[in-house]
């Protein structure tokens, strides 16, 4: 009995008794030719139209679609159409700016609040804010700027329409970010360091300043990159509560204009001032979120984090 | 520093329908290094952090020197606590961690420095003052946690698990450590482990926990010679433990009389006068192994089941012809053991080392699978010492 045992598994490869289950064709550590290519298809499919629409802004003639050498004119170089020159379009640059600004500033410390108080004060208020937290981000944009707009205009009208709607409908928009983030965040951190700080003699308000929001600092800057970088790109909500020039931002002059009007390259390189923006900000919130938690590099929590934040 | 004493009366606390703890009373005196062991969920580290201020009880009082502060907030209370993840402040130097309570304590400006460097020289880190906690070792960063407790003076120190994380090595050699520490600051220790070595090596007295109740309160000493029941005895240490049924009259006086299966031994530990069904407990460097053709009183035969080497020690698991499974320690003492295998042994089982035990209504599989777990997790450290 126990020598027919020591056969059966001692019997070298058993290429009868074996039953393959299918054998693999080929190598199975082949690089995946089709999953690649279909990988850089994508890249190239999105990458290449951002491309030609940034070349064409350094295009010495008035054409966008025929090259006809490399110029910065439509920048700075025309004294009548280029972004430096033309009123309307620098006007449109400062407001992107201008909205960018003032909706981070008041967008992050509302959610970081939210999120705390979500998270800490466990009600039925804080449940449903949760809820409505999660839920702009499932309602459409445009539902909510018409919306807006129509509050804005019928009753609270003491909000005029430009910047002062233009920044409260952002912050509605957005307050989803730091919400989210920073709650992602809180539930990595936990309870002990402020239980650790209260039990080291700070009131509870005393162990938020202190203690969580220097470890929440990660969190509450990438969700302020991210406001900013969203604030930069929308265009439904501006559309919708902006009202004279000087109140538009680059996404609603460029809508207004690339169907005749001002048009040309000029365009081409606000829109490109508009993803230098974007991409700035995007790339120093990805440095300073390193080095901030350039501490807990070892924990997957951080890597969680970071592609909640897409960075 | 002064005071340090705590009173526990009737405390209880209920998370929905579960207690955590329940209906506890425990006097620690001041400068007492106390501990309270119990395996994961047996309302051990519940009953610290009502301490602490962390849970409001349910019901019951907790007073620090006279005073029951059940119902303050931790900062009010002169009680620190060190947690067992650490809890330093990582975007804070190590000095800094240390300074954090100061700020509330009044202390001028001069002294926080004096002090901060003291209570690192304490704990043996003079020079890391400039480190951040993640350049330092899971030891060292304990012996900040400790400083940073320790230096704000406070009457009770509350420490919870703090050694858990560690390694088995350093685990012990800050075992001996913390005990001298505590003798030498006079602060009034109170100690959460599910480590019942560390429980037993350190403490002054301990409180055996188990559902949310006091199993057993004493002396070391008192709790691991004479445990109350047969859950302590399995939980201090591995014990044998056997059903068994004292004998007809077995019971007056002089030795208990029971009976394990066909045998009848004599027992002189434990509850003598108990009657019907018992467990009886004995530890196994206490039992014998003799050759089995060897008679004699209290004796049982069996047959080696397995050897286990642990270095100074053999561990053998023997089979008793009642049934019941055995492990004994035989000194390494240089010889060759006589026993392999399926050796046939004679089981001594001395009537002062066997101890009678209450029933306590369950199996003895299902006691060892309450304190088991717990227990697994230590094998490594036990089984090296």
């Amino acid at each position: 009995m126990a020598s027919a045992v020591g056969e059966a598994v001692t019997a070298p490869s058993g290429r009868a008794t074996v039953a393959w289950r299918g054998r693999p064709r080929g190598n199975p550590w082949r690089r995946p030719w089709v999953m690649e290519g279909f990988t850089w298809l994508y890249i190239i499919w999105s990458i290449v139209p951002i491309a030609i629409a940034v070349l064409f802004s350094f295009n010495k003639g008035a054409s966008q679609a025929t090259w006809q050498g490399f110029s910065t004119k439509w920048y700075i170089g025309n004294s009548v159409n280029s972004v430096l020159h033309n009123p309307s379009l620098h006007q449109a640059v400062i407001q992107t700016l201008n909205l960018a600004v003032l909706t981070t500033l008041i967008t992050v410390p509302i959610g970081v609040g939210f999120a705390i108080g979500i998270d800490r004060w466990r009600s039925r208020t804080s449940t449903g804010l949760n809820f409505v937290m999660i839920f702009s981000f499932v309602i459409p944009e445009l539902l909510l700027a018409v919306g807006l707009f129509l509050l804005v205009t019928q009753a609270l009208t003491f909000i005029r329409l430009g910047t002062t709607a233009e920044v409260a409908g952002l912050v509605v928009w957005n307050i989803s970010w730091p919400a989210i983030i920073v709650r992602a965040r809180l539930v990595t951190i936990g309870r002990t360091y402020e239980e650790a700080a209260t039990d080291l003699g700070a009131s509870r308000l005393g162990a938020i300043r202190r203690v969580l929001i220097p470890l929440l600092m990660p969190a509450i800057f990438a969700s302020a990159v991210l406001v900013f970088a969203s604030t930069v790109d929308d265009f439904v909500i501006v559309e919708q509560l902006s009202s004279t020039a000087p109140t538009q931002p680059m996404s609603v002059l460029i809508y207004s204009n690339v169907h005749g009007g001002l048009s040309g390259p000029a365009l081409n390189a606000l829109a490109t001032i508009m993803l230098f923006f974007s991409l700035v900000v995007a790339v120093v919130g990805f440095v300073a979120y390193r080095w901030m938690t350039r501490g807990e590099r070892t924990k997957s929590s951080s890597a969680a984090l970071t592609s909640i934040a897409g960075m | 520093m002064a005071g340090g004493n705590v009173r526990l009366e009737s405390l209880t606390k209920q998370f929905d329908d579960v207690t955590a703890v329940d209906d506890i009373s425990i006097e620690i005196q001041a400068g007492e290094f106390f501990s309270l062991l119990g395996p994961s969920g047996c309302g051990k580290t519940t009953t610290l952090r009502m301490v602490a201020g962390f849970e409001p009880p349910t019901s019951g009082k907790i007073l620090l020197d006279g005073v029951d502060v059940g119902n303050w907030p931790p900062h009010r209370r002169n009680v620190n606590t060190v947690f067992q993840s650490y809890a330093l402040f990582p975007f804070l130097t190590v000095a800094e961690n240390v300074a954090f309570g100061m700020k509330y304590k009044s202390v001028p400006k001069s002294e926080i420095n004096t002090q901060v460097a003291e209570a690192l020289a304490l704990v043996q880190l003079s020079g890391y003052e400039k480190r951040r906690p993640n350049q330092l070792s899971g030891g060292q960063q304990q012996r900040v946690a400790l400083a940073r407790a320790l230096v704000l003076r406070p009457s009770v120190l509350l420490l919870d698990e703090p050694l858990g994380a560690l390694d088995a090595k350093l685990r012990r050699t800050l075992q001996v450590e913390l005990g001298a520490l505590q003798k030498q600051v006079g602060i009034t220790f109170m100690y959460v482990t599910h480590d019942q070595e560390e429980a037993l090596t350190m403490s002054d007295r301990l409180a055996v926990m188990n559902r949310g109740r006091i199993a057993q309160l004493g002396t070391p000493d008192e709790v691991y010679n004479e445990p109350a029941d047969a859950y302590v005895a399995d939980f201090l240490g591995v014990s044998n433990l056997m059903d068994a049924r004292v004998e007809p009259g077995g019971n007056g006086g002089g030795p208990c009389r029971v009976r394990l299966g066909d045998f009848v031994l004599e027992a002189a530990a434990g509850q003598l006068d108990a009657t019907g069904a018992v467990k009886v407990a004995i530890r196994p460097e206490r039992i014998n192994l003799h050759p089995y053709e060897a008679g004699g009183a209290n004796r049982v035969p069996g047959m080696v089941e397995r050897l286990v080497f642990l270095g100074s020690t053999t561990q053998i698991f023997v089979r008793l012809a009642t049934g019941s499974a055995l492990q004994t320690l035989v000194r390494n003492d240089g010889a060759a053991l006589p026993y392999s295998q399926g050796t046939p042994v004679s089981v001594g089982l001395p009537a002062d080392s066997l101890r009678v035990l209450p029933d306590p209504g369950v199996s003895v599989a299902e006691i060892r699978d309450k304190t088991l777990g717990d227990q697994l997790l230590d094998l490594t450290s036990t089984t090296s010492s």
